[in-house]
């Protein structure tokens, strides 16, 4: 991957992009801000499974009131990351923070895809309750403490380079 | 006692020389100073959709600003805390830094803002249920707060 990575890192767009004196610092405020539209609205789910927050609304309705806008934020968020990376691969490939990142986001996926595969299809049973399951609550647990973790990995990544 | 010299006092002191020199406690603290922001910043986002009816429309005002007001709360704590202990190694770079300032002059300001003028409106727009788009109060809350994160941003790449 380093050869691909060198390669990628040294092409003119992506050493004209990391250079750029105004565009690098836009994509890289985008990519932080952005995080309150994708991860500040999971927490909105997170807390509700927990029945820390929203225990009057039904956790169905939370999710589908909550998913419009957090998936175009992930994909702001997964975007200008891309080019971040892009920009800077070769040395943030080398980057173990940005390792434990990456491993906590692939974590967080499969956490995602448990609960949809797992939880999801029976959400009827408990929807209204005030809080939800055990499993249901340890994913929303696993969520919390993982994005916290994958964002102050993102800072420390950043310090590092 | 003047700032200078408190500043100057707090500059010498060995538990801000520990947190100075250490390789890890900044980039840490900085870590938990996003945190606060992210926390921060979504509950703003939250509520200022809903208002604008943008988005979170099927539920009410009056939930939606109970739940996520106290978060905000917590997440401008924690992020002012940090920030501050970011602040305290270097004060003297900072106070040179043209982002910086304008970021403690916007900062002020958006809790002024939204302690006082946002909160009242958004109580009576709770209780009015009056379903009825905001629109000047939402965008002015979001300018100032992104703002802040803006200026916070710019510390680093403008100087």
């Amino acid at each position: 991957m380093l050869p691909l990575f060198h390669w990628i890192q040294n092409t003119s767009w992506a050493t004209s992009f990391r250079q750029a004196d105004l565009l690098f610092p836009l994509v890289e405020g985008s990519h932080i801000l952005a995080l309150s539209l994708s991860v500040g609205l999971i927490l909105m789910l997170d807390l509700r499974l927990l029945g820390i927050a929203f225990r009057t609304e039904p956790v169905s309705r939370i999710m589908s009131q909550v998913m419009p806008w957090a998936l175009p934020g992930f994909a702001i968020v997964f975007l200008t990351g891309l080019l971040l990376f892009l920009a800077q691969a070769e040395k943030v490939y080398t980057n173990s923070y940005f390792r434990v990142k990456v491993l906590t986001l692939i974590l967080l996926g499969l956490n995602a895809v448990f609960y949809q595969y797992r939880y999801y299809p029976h959400m009827g049973e408990w929807d209204k309750a005030e809080t939800a399951p055990a499993g249901p609550r340890v994913v929303a647990i696993v969520s919390l403490l993982l994005w916290m973790a994958v964002i102050v990995c993102g800072r420390l990544t950043a310090y590092e380079l | 006692m003047s700032l200078q010299r408190l500043w100057q006092m707090s500059y010498d002191s060995p538990t801000v020389d520990i947190l100075r020199n250490s390789h890890y406690a900044i980039p840490v603290i900085q870590g938990f100073h996003l945190l606060g922001i992210t926390l921060l910043l979504s509950s703003v986002v939250i509520l200022n959709l809903r208002l604008l009816r943008l988005g979170l429309t099927g539920i009410r005002l009056q939930v939606i600003a109970r739940q996520v007001w106290s978060w905000g709360t917590a997440g401008l704590i924690l992020a002012a805390v940090s920030g501050f202990f970011v602040f305290l190694p270097d004060p003297a770079r900072y106070a040179a830094n043209t982002s910086f300032i304008v970021k403690m002059i916007v900062l002020p300001s958006a809790i002024l803002f939204q302690y006082t003028v946002y909160r009242r409106a958004v109580q009576a727009e709770a209780a009015a249920q009056s379903g009825e788009r905001r629109l000047i109060l939402p965008l002015l809350s979001l300018c100032l707060w992104f703002g802040v994160g803006w200026a916070g941003r710019a510390i680093a790449f403008l100087g």
